[in-house]
């Protein structure tokens, strides 16, 4: 990698060397087929039940309620249409929120092409769903609410606990897409009562194209792949060993090591807030406030800045090594700025001007520095140019 | 293709852009184009003699190809006699960039577009304080807005769960979303106030600035009170208590939904 500050662990993350140290023998030592009859094939399976077992222990699950699928997009699709399909006489109606990922948000749409209806619930200032706002929503007809653990984009941890509690009793399965909270926060399915969890590899330094869906014992759901009927049916296609060896691995290393690298990384996201709130005029944290800490991921700084667009912010930064992203409509394929963003209730212009900092395992205590040796510099140029800007102290 | 893929000369253009600013003078012109909606506003200066473009100028907020591209057509038209400058198209200026991504072409390729409005403004003798299109508070000489009469259809569907005509108790929107509609003084004080119980207070106002008095202005403009200006609001939306309301864009004339979960008018 060149040498740039990383600072976009959100979009993705390396793969932790232990990890593929981990992956190496499965690759052409133990390559069996785990449903082949013979010995090759029998290591195989063994080698798949083992990972299986520390996957589910790492997230509170048993080991038949964990289903590898080719990561955290297929988990959400297997999921919600699975879900949504096998239990449609039950009825037609399922609730997302308008922070879901993008992921979830075209699978809704699809569902309603599909004759289902979909009911968006709303965010509040900072991001978070409430289960009185879920609740009120629920009709006879709702079998299904999905809510993302935490916001991929603005890092706020939704109250799933509470949610799933809310549903206890009301026969209405809660799905929740846990990509951007794992390794972040704690997560243990014996705890709280969620009937089905999308994960990825990767989001715990695991190998890319690798996921899991927990599906909770009892929960039925359809295939959406059909084939050979690996994975208790849910998921057909022979398993992809090394990556699940790597997830294993990942969540391994991940339990030993989860509470000292949260504390470190929210070390580094707290300076980077507590300085750009004061050394950068007309900057705001988007999202959550930084406490009660529970409430945002450890490793999320949003912020907007008055006057600047994102894109620009981006390739400024870009030029100056460093890695960020941003919700600005420039930088999507769809010209239109993050709707998690305008579901907070900004405005256009004010969602254009978002910045997003993401940090993780490999980030250094020295990024924040070189951060911020460039990015008050990024936002008076373009503020500059701007005529949008007027700075309050001009007023 | 990526947004980010731009040629060299695009990014080199905003890296280094050039004739970067405003003019002024008596044979100036301006032209203020913007689109909200990719977020891409553009100011072109122009000082006119003898029908000529003897000096532009620019200021841009928006993504990389927005201000390559205003960049570049201050290079391409200065000295041009304005019939020629009228002919400089959208198209010109992408190809002096050496092309633009495909999703880049429409939106952030603003520039002609301005630089066509400034010399229209300027044969129309509009001078740069009466440009108008500029979407957000601009202008140095704010015309006097008048107090907002504003009639919201289903206003008292919501009275009590999110629409207020009073607010006795600050501390009850603490952490809420909470638009106050510009009805003079007393409610640009109350947004004011509100912002010590609540991050995200909004003053909307139809007029292009609020209807207050200086002092209110300036306390305003100190203030974390967002202005929301040539807004309107048309109805409210919710499930059992306000969510969204559905505003009228005055400037653009379009409609969209803001999200929040209180609005005061003041009685």
């Amino acid at each position: 990698m060149p040498d740039v500050v990383y600072a976009d662990y959100q979009s993705s993350k390396p793969v932790d060397p232990r990890v593929v140290e981990a992956m190496l023998p499965y690759f052409a030592g133990t390559f069996g087929n785990a449903a082949s009859l013979h010995a090759v094939g029998d290591e195989a399976t063994a080698a798949l039940e083992r990972a299986r077992a520390v996957v589910a222990g790492f997230f509170g699950a048993q080991p038949q309620e964990i289903i590898f699928t080719s990561g955290a997009t297929e988990a959400n699709n297997l999921a919600i249409i699975g879900y949504a399909m096998r239990n449609r006489r039950k009825g037609d109606h399922v609730i997302i929120t308008e922070a879901e990922h993008i992921s979830v948000l075209n699978i809704a749409k699809y569902l309603e092409k599909n004759g289902f209806r979909v009911t968006r619930a709303p965010i509040d200032l900072h991001g978070r769903v409430s289960a009185k706002k879920l609740r009120a929503r629920i009709t006879d007809e709702t079998i299904l609410v999905s809510v993302g653990w935490a916001s991929n984009e603005i890092g706020t941890v939704q109250p799933i606990a509470e949610i799933a509690e809310m549903l206890g009793g009301t026969g209405v399965a809660l799905h929740t897409d846990a990509v951007a909270a794992e390794g972040l926060v704690p997560i243990d399915m014996s705890l709280v009562p969620v009937s089905l969890m999308s994960l990825s590899a990767n989001d715990i330094y695991g190998p890319r194209g690798l996921g899991a869906l927990y599906v909770r014992k009892g929960v039925q759901v359809a295939p959406v792949l059909l084939g050979g009927g690996q994975e208790h049916g849910l998921r057909s296609g022979t398993e992809d060993l090394a990556s699940i060896a790597g997830m294993a691995a990942a969540a391994e290393i991940m339990t030993a090591e989860m509470p000292a690298e949260v504390a470190r990384i929210a070390g580094i996201r707290d300076r980077l807030v507590a300085r750009v709130l004061a050394e950068i005029p007309d900057s705001h944290l988007n999202g959550a406030p930084l406490e009660p800490s529970d409430g945002r991921l450890p490793s999320n700084a949003h912020f907007r800045f008055d006057g600047v667009e994102g894109e620009a912010m981006i390739l400024s930064l870009r030029d100056q090594g460093v890695a960020a992203a941003t919700g600005s409509a420039c930088s999507s394929k769809t010209l239109e700025p993050s709707h998690t963003l305008i579901s907070c209730g900004l405005l256009h212009e004010e969602a254009h001007g978002s910045l997003e900092f993401t940090f993780g395992r490999f980030s250094k205590d020295d990024d924040v520095d070189r951060i911020m040796a460039v990015l008050p510099g990024v936002i008076t140029r373009l503020r500059v140019l701007s005529p949008l800007y007027k700075a309050k102290a001009h007023a | 293709m990526k947004s980010t893929q731009y040629s060299e000369k695009t990014l080199e253009h905003f890296r280094n852009p050039r004739n970067v600013g405003t003019l002024e003078g008596p044979n100036v012109a301006v032209g203020r184009v913007g689109n909200p909606v990719c977020g891409d506003m553009m100011d072109i200066y122009i000082d006119v003699e003898d029908d000529r473009i003897k000096d532009i100028k620019f200021q841009t907020f928006g993504c990389g190809s927005a201000v390559a591209t205003s960049s570049m057509i201050t290079e391409l038209v200065v000295g041009m006699q304005l019939d020629e400058a009228l002919k400089v198209s959208r198209g010109d200026v992408a190809d002096a960039l050496d092309g633009l991504p495909p999703i880049k072409m429409h939106c952030s390729n603003l520039a002609a577009d301005a630089l066509h409005e400034a010399i229209k403004n300027w044969r129309a003798g509009v001078r740069p304080e009466d440009a108008t299109t500029t979407p957000v508070e601009k202008s140095c000489h704010p015309r006097p807005a008048e107090v907002a009469v504003v009639e919201i259809a289903n206003l008292d569907d919501y009275k009590g769960s999110g629409a207020y005509t009073r607010v006795d108790d600050l501390s009850a929107l603490a952490d809420q979303r909470v638009v106050v509609l510009d009805t003079g003084d007393r409610a640009a004080q109350l947004a004011i106030d509100l912002t010590d119980h609540t991050s995200r207070v909004v003053l909307m106002t139809t007029g292009k600035e609020p209807s207050v008095s200086s002092a209110v202005r300036s306390a305003l403009r100190l203030s974390d009170v967002k202005l929301l200006t040539e807004a309107q609001p048309l109805e409210l939306k919710g499930e059992g208590e306000l969510e969204r309301i559905r505003v009228h864009d005055l400037n653009e004339d379009e409609e969209y939904e803001l999200t929040a979960d209180a609005l005061v008018v003041l009685e």
